[in-house]
């Protein structure tokens, strides 16, 4: 595993760079991937992001891997018009609960504002035997099992 | 109900009012679910012992929960206890075993590991007071504390009320509140619902020995002596009370007592049975052929299978209506609005079109009301963003009561796997973008179809699942065809019968979606005098892309006993039904599909009359951009396409990483199953004719329909549809192929242009 990218190195912002050209490509689609769309809005042609980022692509993955303890989601307030960040309890019978008052009045930009957040909430071992905890051996991750 | 997609890039959500008598304004009124699987008899004087000895096997899932948990509290085993009065077997707020008589509390002090078989007990002599309570852990590691019966003496008697008996609760009070009337048996509210497993619970009026405790784990035993006492000795059938005997009756929604008075058991919101139990010996895996070993029942405090809620409107549907999709509109004068759909189906003989779209009900009630976005984070893994959750699953989230889908666990982490549809479902809901797609599914999404074929001026039937499942091939024969709902993926055998019988004999086939004929659906027999199709199970077993998965010995289906998982390891492919099988999914964006050399083959070219072969089919729509997306289907003659099926378009080499190719379709751990590698990571559109004029055509993609209301419908998704619907739905036969189409085909035995350069 590669680190998660410390804050102000360029690696980081080049992330963030990416992820930024990827979400405003997507306006528009009704699904979402961090890739580029050629034409914005238009999911014929697509390239860059994921398929073209490796680092990109792996730290997404962890973040998405995750446990659902404090996980960070998206709550669609308004139908089709407003959404907001909300944190899954992790507790049956606990809804998530908004983090913040901010409305996001688009459902991709979101995605980029979770993005950024992630990065600041992930220690930059994270998955690492430094990271270790007791929930690694009581399958508290998040990966889905059969 | 016409168009259910709210996308701005769409025609929007469209509705159209139908007069009707029950239109009108009603007096609103709360009613309340009590969720959660319990057993009960009702109060008896048998039950009102002086002294006694409670005992049976537990596998607790949650014995202690956290504080905020949504119910959070001491849960019920075996109980004759309401409000400080009765005796019974609980777990404690804290997670240890706990006997209760009247206001008093024995406990063992000890937690009790979650998903492990203990066996505990109780005993209480009137005469002496004395108490012993038992907590004795099946398998014992190493670091192990022993846990030694608990001794004591208390001086009551105890009281008794008309309280039932509850396994797996406790009654909390008996009242005349309104609220209370949709509670089993009506006006008793039962609280401390247990989640876990609870096997061979028995009930006597002495205090027993340690070695008679043993000796009871028999049960009733009719057949064991000439006389044909109940007991396991003749002593202890003098003193049974009651032996409930789960193995007994596993397809029913009772909990048969094998012991002298007959006290069985109403099992309320449908307890999960046909699993192991705390003797299962790992030997048989179908309850039917080891009963005994199956004397488990798993009880959830989020199961439910009937809201019992009473109706306040009802409509008598005029006999000259049309078949259509429906919907229910409730609205307050506070601005709030919801929607119940519903189909009116014609009655065979009195079919109304040529036409029948089969609403994939089953699969609805699959995904009806779905948690995964809230339960599992990891959700996020298989869409490739973060989960986007809607008004409804955050209503969801925190009233479990409304049960969840087939997709999700149960609050106690165990998979579930029955879902009824006498609750209120909020997934199937027109305005509704599931977090799989960002855009609609399943109900939502099958309107994208009814948009279509409203648009076009079709007229046509609607029947369902259920409809085609009951009435078999009479439900299907008097249309020229039948067209699919998007993902019509959990299927009933009999509705496959039906299916492969209407193709056999001429029938034409559209199948506009993928993922179907997967998994193995049965309606549970015990519900068939409330309607039809009311309960539907399934398990999830060795494969199959799942959300959760069954334990060995339990993959046989409570209801009707036969075996579950997917159909394609029931030895029917689901290659076979409409020519394709689904291989991949992915559920970021979705792309389109490019014609290949089948689709010039005079047998199927008259299907892209105004579409060129260069042109890419489908680079748009309201579900991911493209109308080949989520999860697709592909040809494999080897998999059961019939062998002279023909790939007549394909989105191979367009889909992302995040889709990937399904566990069942390879064996070791490997690299490169994603869509930017994998050649089995795409869609094929296919045709093949059946026997006697018959034919299939499918589109193999979930994000299909979405495509066709774009630009209204003037599109060639649309054109291509439109050209196979005008053929298949003509009378007569289809025209034959031409005869040099009529040859000899292997599997995988054919001739590879990688050999043929080699000759």
């Amino acid at each position: 595993m590669i680190p998660i990218p410390k804050k102000g190195t360029p690696e980081r912002e080049a992330m963030i760079r990416e992820h930024r050209e990827c979400v405003d490509s997507m306006k528009g689609v009704a699904g979402f991937s961090v890739l580029k769309c050629q034409d914005a809005g238009d999911t014929t042609v697509v390239t860059g992001g994921v398929h073209e980022n490796p680092d990109l692509r792996r730290v997404l993955l962890r973040m998405r891997g995750e446990s659902p303890k404090g996980k960070l989601v998206v709550i669609c307030t308004k139908v089709d018009a407003e959404w907001r960040i909300g944190r899954l309890s992790g507790i049956r019978g606990v809804p998530p609960e908004f983090v913040d008052d901010k409305v996001y009045t688009c459902e991709q930009e979101i995605q980029h504002a979770i993005f950024l957040r992630r990065l600041d909430e992930l220690p930059e071992t994270a998955g690492m035997p430094e990271h270790f905890q007791e929930g690694w051996k009581h399958r508290d991750d998040n990966w889905p099992v059969t | 109900m016409i168009h259910g997609d709210t996308n701005p890039r769409g025609p929007g959500f469209i509705e159209k009012p139908v007069a009707a008598d029950a239109n009108g304004t009603y007096q609103g009124r709360k009613q309340i679910i009590h969720g959660g699987s319990y057993g009960y008899v009702e109060d008896r004087p048998q039950f009102h012992v002086e002294s006694f000895t409670l005992q049976c096997h537990i596998w607790p899932t949650t014995p202690k929960t956290h504080p905020r948990y949504w119910k959070h509290g001491a849960q019920g085993l075996l109980t004759k206890w309401m409000d400080g009065k009765g005796y019974g077997l609980f777990i404690n707020e804290e997670g240890f075993v706990e006997l209760r008589i009247n206001e008093h509390r024995i406990t063992t002090g000890v937690p009790i590991r979650d998903h492990a078989w203990h066996f505990v007990a109780a005993s209480f002599d009137a005469q002496t007071g004395e108490v012993v309570l038992y907590h004795e852990p099946q398998i014992v590691y190493a670091l192990d504390p022993v846990i030694e019966p608990v001794r004591t003496t208390i001086k009551t008697q105890i009281v008794h009320t008309e309280a039932p008996v509850a396994l797996a609760a406790y009654v909390e009070t008996i009242g005349e509140d309104p609220l209370g009337k949709s509670s089993l048996p009506a006006g008793v509210w039962f609280t401390g619902k247990y989640n876990g497993k609870i096997d061979s619970p028995r009930i006597v009026k002495k205090a027993l020995s340690r070695f008679e405790i043993e000796q009871m784990k028999g049960g009733a035993q009719p057949g064991l002596t000439e006389r044909r006492n109940s007991g396991p000795t003749g002593e202890l059938s003098a003193l049974i009370v009651a032996a409930w005997d789960f193995w007994d009756g596993i397809s029913t929604i009772v909990a048969k007592d094998n012991g002298p008075y007959r006290l069985d058991a109403t099992l309320v919101n449908c307890p999960t049975r046909a699993l192991t139990g705390y003797n299962w010996a790992g030997e048989n895996f179908d309850w039917k052929y080891a009963k005994k070993e199956y004397g488990a029942i798993h009880f959830h405090d989020d199961d439910v299978d009937d809201a019992r809620w009473e109706a306040d409107v009802e409509w008598m549907v005029p006999e000259q209506i049309k078949s259509r999709s429906y919907a229910l509109k409730l609205t307050t004068a506070d601005g709030d609005e919801d929607y119940i759909p519903f189909w009116i189906v014609p009655k065979i003989g009195k079919e109304q079109s040529k036409i029948a779209v089969m609403i994939p009900t089953i699969s609805y009630m699959a995904y009806a009301n779905e948690h995964v976005a809230c339960n599992a984070g990891g959700a996020e893994l298989f869409v490739y963003r973060v989960p986007i959750m809607q008004h409804q699953n955050m209503f969801l989230a925190e009233h479990r009561e409304y049960g969840g889908s087939i997709y999700d666990t149960h609050t106690d982490g165990s998979g579930i796997c029955l879902s009824s549809r006498l609750r209120p479902i909020l997934s199937i809901r027109p305005k509704y973008d599931h977090f799989l797609a960002q855009a609609p599914w399943q109900y939502p999404a099958d309107l994208h179809l009814i948009y279509w074929l409203e648009t076009m001026g079709y007229e046509y039937d609607v029947i369902t699942d259920e409809d085609v499942t009951y009435d078999g091939l009479a439900r299907l024969e008097n249309y020229n065809v039948i067209i699919t709902g998007s993902h019509p993926e959990h299927n009933s055998g009999a509705q496959l019968d039906a299916l492969h019988n209407y193709t056999q004999r001429g029938g034409r086939l559209m199948y506009m979606g993928a993922d179907a004929w997967y998994w193995v659906h049965s309606y549970h027999p015990a519900y068939d005098t409330v309607g039809r199709g009311v309960v539907t199970e399934m398990r999830r077993c060795e494969s199959g892309i799942r959300t959760w998965r069954a334990e060995p010995g339990e993959y046989y289906h409570q209801g009707t006993g036969e075996l579950g998982g997917m159909w394609r390891f029931r030895g029917r492919s689901l290659y076979s039904v409409a020519g394709v099988g689904m291989t991949n999914e992915g559920f970021d964006i979705s792309t389109y599909y490019s014609r290949t050399p089948d689709s010039l083959d005079p047998r199927v070219s008259w299907a892209f009359e105004g579409i060129s072969y260069e042109e890419p089919i489908g680079n748009f729509g309201l579900v991911g951009g493209g109308c080949a997306g989520l999860e697709l289907d592909i040809v494999d003659v080897t998999l059961g396409s019939p062998p002279h099926t023909l790939a007549v378009a394909t989105s191979a080499g367009r889909h992302t990483e995040a889709y990937l190719l399904v566990m069942e379709d390879f064996g070791f751990n490997q690299q490169g199953l994603d869509g930017t590698v994998h050649p089995r990571v795409r869609g094929d559109v296919a045709f093949h004719e059946t026997p006697n004029g018959g034919g299939c055509f499918a589109f193999s993609s979930i994000a299909f329909c979405g495509s066709l209301p774009w630009n209204e419908g003037r599109n060639n998704v649309s054109t291509l549809v439109k050209n196979v619907l005008d053929r298949f739905s003509a009378d007569g036969p289809l025209p034959p192929a031409p005869a040099e189409a009529i040859k000899h085909r292997g599997r995988a035995d054919y001739e590879s242009p990688a050999l043929a350069a080699t000759a």
